[in-house]
């Protein structure tokens, strides 16, 4: 036995510093080195104009409403949505959970399209109502949704999952009503779930990334956009850097905020999973049909008014799929996503090992989210010129902005996990390695492969990556989409729609493959050799 | 089992991990090329520049123009490139002022230019107008006549009809933004500005989203957009079925045309110097000059140069207004935070 072995504070100290060490040169070095450059002792006098710039403070104020009315909708949507999916069980029910991380995918410009094909002035749920909701709160609040949903859907489900059923069970024997059971037994136990993902819809919409600023026209643009003009365009970097600090401050409370409130909430599940219920029954049907039309409402609309017209556009446009260029952007994008997800694999993994007992380090998982990622750009190209434009940084940039989901994730399920097995399988000799590796890994294996699913499509979308310096030979999907955009033309367009929809026909393979449920021959032969 | 095959998948991604050879071995020669994202060459005149400088291009992009020089400035110390493609007559005092670049006086430099000179030393590749594209199918739709001034279009008949780009995150926005001040004087360009927030302008991010979701060709409700004097013949270049007229026109207003001219430069303490000079002798070479047209979409700055066919759909407007290079660098800046509070605020 190693010395970090034997030592937990040795062995807290290793596991902790990976992710501290990568958080440190990939983020907070960089920040660090920008702010310097603007000029640190201009901070604080920027920090009060700013403040006092009506203009300024009303995009903060924004940001947040839009933000936290976008938590509450997809709360009161997908809570009742993950139960259903939790609780049912009816044919495609594992398909809906995989095509349901679809949206996360998408470019968001492909998305852009296909929501304004539906309800922009010439779509066609605008046709049949009258009206039409480009240019309206409404639609940006539709499209936070569109991406957003799918995440607390996922993080109920399987919140739902680790509800102990005898728990359950006992509350109704003692006479409590379904309803009643549920807020006092199973809420509880799913609360810190909900919470990390509800933190996570906050801080991307909070960010403003994409989809709501295109639906939304630059009147509902987010801090975000401000920060990067001020950096990107006009060079101002201790304007930028004192705006950056400020949102930094706000978001990093909500993060503060959110660790708190999940390790209170922490509470040890037991490892006995409530059944599916089959479907059956006209009001069981009912459920499931109203989940469904969320979903399709929601999320699936936008995308199938893009394959509509990708199977419309007809084979000219497909023709684009044997391009050469497209061939090597296909092999681009898988390497860089498998190479992104082993990383963020090993970071998320080791940091939620590291922030079990510390408030401060869970929060710092969500670090990536709540920086503002023009400045980490800009800071890693002051601080290393040198590795600018490397593949590296690149696959570094791509880890960085992927492995929160696999640290979130994992950071609910060891909450949740029994204290007992860890113990039994250290009394009965175990290393904690070896008990590591056979209890606790095992137990919380169904939470890193949703985390790893999350990353994985994070990777495949490219959020933010951008902004970094690239190559022409490192283009991938998304970058060949936004290039055929650039340019005028239908049939620009069109091959744009068709490459989206390679894209998530991808990322649905690569989704299947992640979180592949267990082979049933597998299951039986451990059964059997049980048995002999 | 579960566990074991996510892990050995893993397992094997790691051991493939040097498979994917992470940085290029850095040889001798290579040219290291930093230029915006929309450069783009036929892979085969870049092949052959290779073949006969003997040189590895390393292209390097770095976001939209301005971004490109925010990084050149950022990183002047040490240099990430040698040779710049893309600074364009907006930028380029900026550029020369804060000392990103170095002089070039090869034969290119030399040569007469259609078009415009950039500033000495820098060598001209080619040019291009911002200017306002419309969408022909809709005006005919409406009966509409199209405006024959930029004042027209604050009239309540052209309410809610033009999508811009921001001046603060796209350069075509940048560049109406200046042909409107040098057009209207600053004063009134900016009272223009304000009549058209009444008048319902909308405002997008950059170029995709005012083409491709507020323009009406595609999808969108504005029969008006900020594009280029080309675009209307990468409409026909890139339509599905062969087409004799362009979907789209030009619209040349007094006051709503900006000329850009792109450049070719050295950067300051870059190295491979006589490398970087086949370079940019290479962007003025015929070949260079003749595909560039059809895959940036600007005009030819080389004379007698061959236009594709196509090119006769983009029309060259008569006149333009741009401010000088001096005042673009002096108040580029200020004008656009104007145009944040009068437009956005």
């Amino acid at each position: 036995m190693n010395v970090a072995g034997s030592n937990p504070f040795a062995r807290g100290v290793a596991v902790v510093l990976l992710p501290a060490v990568f958080l440190t040169v990939m983020l907070l070095a960089p920040v660090i080195r920008l702010l310097a450059e603007g000029g640190v002792g201009a901070l604080q006098g920027t920090v009060v104009s700013l403040w006092q710039d009506d203009y300024l403070r009303w995009r903060v104020v924004w940001s947040f409403v839009q933000a936290a009315l976008t938590c509450m909708a997809a709360l009161a949507l997908g809570l009742p949505v993950a139960w259903v999916l939790a609780r049912l069980d009816f044919p495609g029910r594992t398909l809906v959970l995989r095509l349901l991380m679809l949206p996360f995918v998408v470019p968001t410009l492909v998305a852009a399209l296909g929501v304004l094909a539906l309800w922009g002035p010439r779509g066609l749920i605008t046709g049949w109502l009258g009206f039409q909701l480009q240019d309206t709160p409404w639609l940006l609040l539709y499209g936070n949704l569109f991406f957003n949903l799918c995440v607390v859907v996922r993080a109920g489900v399987d919140a739902l999952g680790q509800v102990s059923a005898s728990r359950v069970a006992v509350a109704r024997t003692l006479g409590a009503t379904p309803w009643r059971a549920f807020w006092r037994v199973e809420w509880p136990a799913i609360a810190p779930w909900l919470a990390s993902a509800l933190c996570l819809v906050f801080l991307y919409c909070f960010a403003g990334f994409g989809l709501a600023l295109i639906l939304g026209g630059q009147r509902f643009a987010t801090v975000e956009v401000e920060i990067y003009s001020l950096v990107a365009h006009e060079l101002k970097l201790a304007e930028a850097g004192a705006l950056a600090v400020c949102m930094m401050v706000l978001t990093g409370g909500v993060a503060l905020a959110y660790a708190w409130i999940e390790k209170r909430l922490a509470t040890p599940a037991r490892a006995d999973a409530i059944a599916l219920r089959p479907a059956a029954g006209v009001f069981l049907w009912t459920l499931i049909a109203l989940a469904l039309t969320v979903l399709l409402v929601f999320c699936a609309a936008p995308l199938l008014a893009v394959l509509l017209r990708v199977v419309l556009a007809g084979s000219e446009a497909w023709a684009v799929l044997i391009d050469e260029e497209t061939v090597h952007a296909l092999w681009n994008t898988l390497r860089f996503s498998a190479s992104a997800l082993v990383m963020a694999t090993a970071l998320g993994l080791t940091h939620a090992l590291a922030a079990r007992r510390s408030v401060w380090l869970r929060a710092s998982a969500f670090l990536p989210f709540v920086v503002s990622p023009v400045t980490v750009a800009f800071g890693l190209l002051l601080l290393y010129p040198q590795w600018t434009a490397s593949m590296a940084l690149l696959i570094a940039a791509y880890a960085l902005l992927a492995y929160p989901f696999v640290a979130k994730s994992l950071g609910a399920a060891l909450d949740s996990l029994p204290v007992h097995l860890d113990q039994v399988a250290r009394t009965l000799g175990a290393t904690p390695w070896r008990a590591f590796w056979r209890v606790t890994l095992l137990m919380v294996m169904p939470a890193l492969r949703r985390g790893m699913a999350f990353a994985a499509a994070t990777a495949l979308g490219e959020f933010a990556v951008s902004l970094f310096l690239s190559r022409p030979e490192w283009v991938t999907l998304t970058t060949l989409i936004y290039q055929r955009l650039g340019r005028p033309g239908a049939a620009n367009l069109d091959a744009a729609l068709v490459l989206a929809c390679l894209l998530m026909v991808l990322a649905l393979a690569a989704f299947l493959v992640i979180e592949s449920p267990l082979p049933k021959a597998g299951r039986r032969s451990a059964t059997h050799l049980r048995h002999a | 089992m579960m566990l074991k095959r996510t892990f050995s998948f893993l397992a094997a991604a790691t051991l493939a991990l040097p498979l994917f050879s992470f940085s290029a071995p850095a040889t001798a020669q290579e040219l290291r090329v930093i230029t915006h994202s929309s450069f783009s060459l036929p892979k085969p005149v870049l092949a052959q520049f290779e073949a006969q400088a003997g040189v590895k291009l390393s292209i390097i992009k770095a976001g939209d123009a301005g971004e490109m020089l925010n990084k050149l400035i950022l990183t002047k110390a040490q240099p990430i490139a040698d040779v710049v493609f893309g600074l364009d007559n907006a930028l380029i005092t900026r550029a020369q002022a804060s000392g990103v670049i170095d002089p070039y006086s090869g034969a290119a430099q030399q040569r007469a230019v259609a078009g415009a000179t950039l500033a000495t030393g820098v060598v001209s590749v080619d040019y291009g107008f911002v200017t306002l594209n419309y969408d022909r199918a809709a005006f005919a739709k409406s009966g509409l006549a199209l405006p024959k001034t930029l004042e027209e279009l604050t009239l309540p008949r052209y309410r809610d009809l033009l999508v811009v780009q921001n001046p603060a995150t796209s350069s075509p926005g940048q560049a109406f933004l200046l042909a409107t001040v040098a057009g209207m004087g600053e004063t009134d360009a900016f009272d223009w500005w304000a009549r058209m927030r009444t008048n319902g302008v909308k405002v997008v991010k950059g170029w995709t989203e005012a083409y491709y979701t507020e323009f009406s060709r595609n999808g969108g409700s504005r029969p008006l957009v900020v594009s280029y004097a080309t675009s209307p013949a990468a409409e026909v270049f890139y339509s599905k079925e062969k087409i004799m007229e362009s979907p789209t026109g030009n619209l040349f207003l007094k006051g709503g045309v900006f000329r850009q001219v792109e450049g070719v430069a050295l950067v300051k303490g870059g190295g491979q110097r006589e490398a970087a000079a086949k370079f940019i002798e290479f962007m003025r070479s015929p070949a260079t000059q003749e595909a560039l047209q059809t895959t940036m979409w600007m005009f030819p700055a080389e004379p007698g140069v061959t236009r594709p066919e196509v090119m006769r759909h983009a029309s060259e407007p008569a006149s333009f207004d741009n401010p000088s290079p001096e005042a673009i660098a002096e108040k580029g800046a200020d004008w656009v935070s104007r145009w944040t509070r009068v437009v956005l605020k």
